[in-house]
């Protein structure tokens, strides 16, 4: 049976489990009704609307149940690893062992959305030096010092050096509060020079064999500390294995991208497919499960395209969205103002790519990790940006801020003023907040703004 | 036909009616705690005046930063649209538009037909819009209406550095306190206005250059943008009313073009 696509409030789902359930078509994986989250404190999903399918209601099940899932993995004995920074790359190392179970403490920069602010992450960051002047990841070290969002994992990993200067700044912040961690430097990505060795390391992107061999001496730093953890030689063959499931992940997402992207009306929602792309990251803290929650989504999207239903209406400006929201609502409300999100690039779009099975699988990662969009010139990521845009045929692009984040403020304008130039869209740079509702209003009249002037370009 | 705009600004609210294209009729008034009231009474005020009967208005257009509590509108549309239409209307062959309101100012780039190519706006900031200026007038006691003449002629303007109104006028209680004239402190401040103008544009203005909103009948502002951009900066006809006019055309395309169905 195909459900008729429609965004159902928390109350409204709750109803709808009801009816699913009595019909009989969940299963144990789809878990239970969302409104259970909101009693964590999970009160932003009042505010949000989501998705109607049983495989949506098995991804935000799948997200919101993470912080349960790390706590039963560390009591079942498992290790932890938190991997930091880095967007891809050490987590697959770590799902190569099956004693260890790595995490993204980053995650945490949404809890001040999801969790409304109450649970004063960001009041605790500041009481230890770290103000709003820094991106709102700051709220990890609330996470960290108030110990009531993740266990605190056996080994934390972070990258380092061509990375954002906010991130360096509060991970030595909690390093300094007694939080040993490993460090692995990523060097700043540059051309080869004529008399150096060129490497292709993916996207089309060529680097001198040096850095390559750089990354691949550090990240060989993370295989001795994960073997030392887990207590086994992290060999090549186990990576080549995990580097074979996660690039299942990236697949999936790649399908899933392209159709909501590319059907005649949107198969899922743009908060879904935002909460589905971020599973590539670190397959929130349970690989397998990912999988699995990735393709129900996949084969609800297809039955939906196949039979022409979804999301707005055919004449929908298409939006390329540059940078993560720092307040998922407004993945609603673009979608309420005639928007319809066509391409994205939330900053970690190389974990979004395969990774090279026919290379030695540390050349491989090493490779992958380099090719990172957000270590090279933003010259990179801005073209990337401008052949996603020419594929996906985009109209209108927003460049979306998050408050107090270096990257934004140094990439973003740069990014908009590329794109202005080279694909001659419409471009708009908007700020959102933890909490978007106090500045909706500037919010919403940037975005019809944007969708108004699509529109009157396509009256010639 | 008739058509109307309506500009529910952040200060004034602005009625325009047109009839063939033409401008019949148009009023503003201060803007209120009761917004769609004061639109309401606005308009019918600017009816009357004009002999026009209610029901002769085939579509009305709200638009500014009030626009959604404007209930007597058939639809809404955004400021940029408007001004664009409206500027287009009035300077044909603007290729920039500056817009500076009491709460926000944009910029907005045309390509030769007039349509919007691109846009930016700042609308969080204090520092480029016209409250700046009304700050200013409030701590010289000169009438915001005459600010621009207490500049006038001012070759050495006083350097205002904050990029924060709250601490700008700081500065300007130093300055004060250090004797600088009024005037000085005046031109001080258009120019820090017309360089956050200039940051925001990021990158060369295209010629012509056609400066609207309020803050273009201050009597200098057009001077320190020009300075600024480097360009000649011409002021819109009627600045206070074009984006009104721009939402009036905007109802006689959605009447005629649409069949009254909104974009």
């Amino acid at each position: 049976m195909i459900l008729s696509p429609q965004k159902l409030t928390l109350e409204q789902w709750d109803g709808h489990w009801d009816l699913l359930a009595r019909q009989g078509l969940l299963r144990p994986e789809h878990c239970g009704p969302l409104s259970r989250h909101v009693s964590d404190g999970d009160t932003r999903l009042l505010a949000l609307r989501f998705d109607n399918s049983p495989a949506a209601l098995q991804l935000w099940n799948l997200l919101l149940t993470e912080q349960d899932r790390l706590w039963q993995w560390k009591e079942g004995g498992k290790r932890l690893v938190g991997t930091m920074k880095d967007l891809g790359t050490v987590p697959v190392m770590a799902y190569s062992l099956d004693d260890l179970v790595a995490f993204y403490p980053d995650g945490a920069w949404w809890t001040p959305c999801v969790m409304e602010m109450n649970q004063q992450l960001l009041q605790i960051a500041d009481s230890l030096g770290i103000d709003e002047s820094f991106c709102p990841v700051r709220a990890m070290l609330g996470a960290f010092v108030n110990r009531n969002h993740f266990p605190i994992p056996d080994l934390l990993i972070c990258s380092v050096g061509a990375t954002c200067d906010d991130f360096s700044a509060i991970a030595q912040r909690l390093n300094g509060l007694g939080f040993p961690i490993l460090w692995w430097e990523i060097p700043h990505r540059r051309p080869p020079e004529p008399w150096e060795e060129a490497v292709q390391i993916g996207n089309g992107l060529v680097a001198p064999a040096s850095l390559v061999s750089l990354v691949r001496n550090e990240l060989d730093r993370v295989r001795s500390a994960l073997s030392a953890l887990a207590g086994t030689d992290l060999d090549d063959l186990k990576l080549q294995a995990a580097i074979s499931r996660a690039n299942q992940v990236r697949s999936l997402l790649a399908s899933l991208n392209r159709l909501a992207f590319t059907a005649t009306l949107s198969p899922l929602p743009a908060l879904e497919v935002l909460i589905a792309q971020m599973l590539a990251i670190h397959f929130c803290s349970d690989l397998g499960k990912t999988v699995d929650v990735l393709r129900a989504l996949l084969a609800q999207a297809k039955q939906r395209v196949d039979a022409g239903l979804g999301y707005g209406r055919p004449d929908d400006v298409r939006i390329f969205w540059v940078n993560p929201p720092a307040d998922i609502k407004v993945m609603n409300l673009v979608e309420d103002y005639g928007g319809r999100i066509c391409g994205t690039d939330f900053m970690f779009t190389h974990a979004l790519d395969p990774i090279d099975l026919d290379l030695p699988p540390m050349d491989a990662l090493a490779r992958i990790a380099l090719a990172d969009p957000m270590v090279g010139p933003v010259c990179d990521r801005a073209r990337r940006i401008a052949a996603e845009i020419q594929r996906f045929g985009c109209e209108a692009v927003v460049v979306c801020r998050i408050p107090g984040a270096s990257h934004c403020a140094t990439e973003g304008s740069l990014i908009a003023q590329y794109l202005r130039q080279t694909c001659e869209l419409p471009v708009v740079e908007v700020e959102v907040p933890s909490l978007v509702d106090t500045t909706v209003h500037v919010f919403e009249n940037r975005i019809k703004a944007l969708i108004e002037t699509a529109k009157a370009r396509r009256r010639g | 036909m008739i058509y109307a705009g309506i500009d529910a600004g952040s200060r004034a609210i602005k009625v325009v009616v047109i009839k063939d294209g033409q401008i019949v009729a148009k009023g503003q008034a201060e803007q209120g705690i009761e917004q769609g009231r004061l639109a309401g009474e606005l308009f019918d005020s600017v009816l009357q005046e004009a002999g026009i009967d209610r029901p002769q208005v085939r579509y009305i257009v709200a638009t500014g930063y009030g626009r959604n509590a404007v209930s007597i509108a058939d639809t809404c549309v955004t400021e940029i649209t408007c001004q664009s239409l409206g500027v287009s209307r009035l300077v044909p062959q603007a290729r920039t538009i500056i817009d500076i309101g009491g709460q926000d100012s944009k910029l907005i780039r045309l390509d030769l037909a007039g349509r919007v190519q691109d846009f930016a706006m700042n609308d969080r900031c204090a520092a480029g819009t016209g409250r700046f200026l009304e700050v200013v007038a409030h701590r010289l006691s000169v009438p915001i209406a005459r600010l621009g003449e207490a500049a006038h002629d001012c070759k050495t303007p006083a350097p205002i550095s904050s990029m924060c109104v709250v601490f700008a006028e700081t500065e300007i209680i130093g300055l004060l306190a250090a004797g600088r004239p009024a005037g000085q402190i005046v031109a001080g401040v258009q120019r820090a206005i017309a360089s956050r103008i200039l940051a925001m544009a990021g990158r060369e203005l295209q010629a012509p250059v056609v400066f609207t909103g309020g803050v273009a009948m201050i009597k200098g502002m057009d001077q320190a943008l020009q300075t600024a951009c480097n360009k000649p900066v011409e002021i819109c006809p009627l600045p206070q009313f074009s984006c009104a006019l721009g939402a009036a055309i905007m109802a006689q395309r959605i009447f005629e073009q649409e069949g009254g169905v909104p974009w």
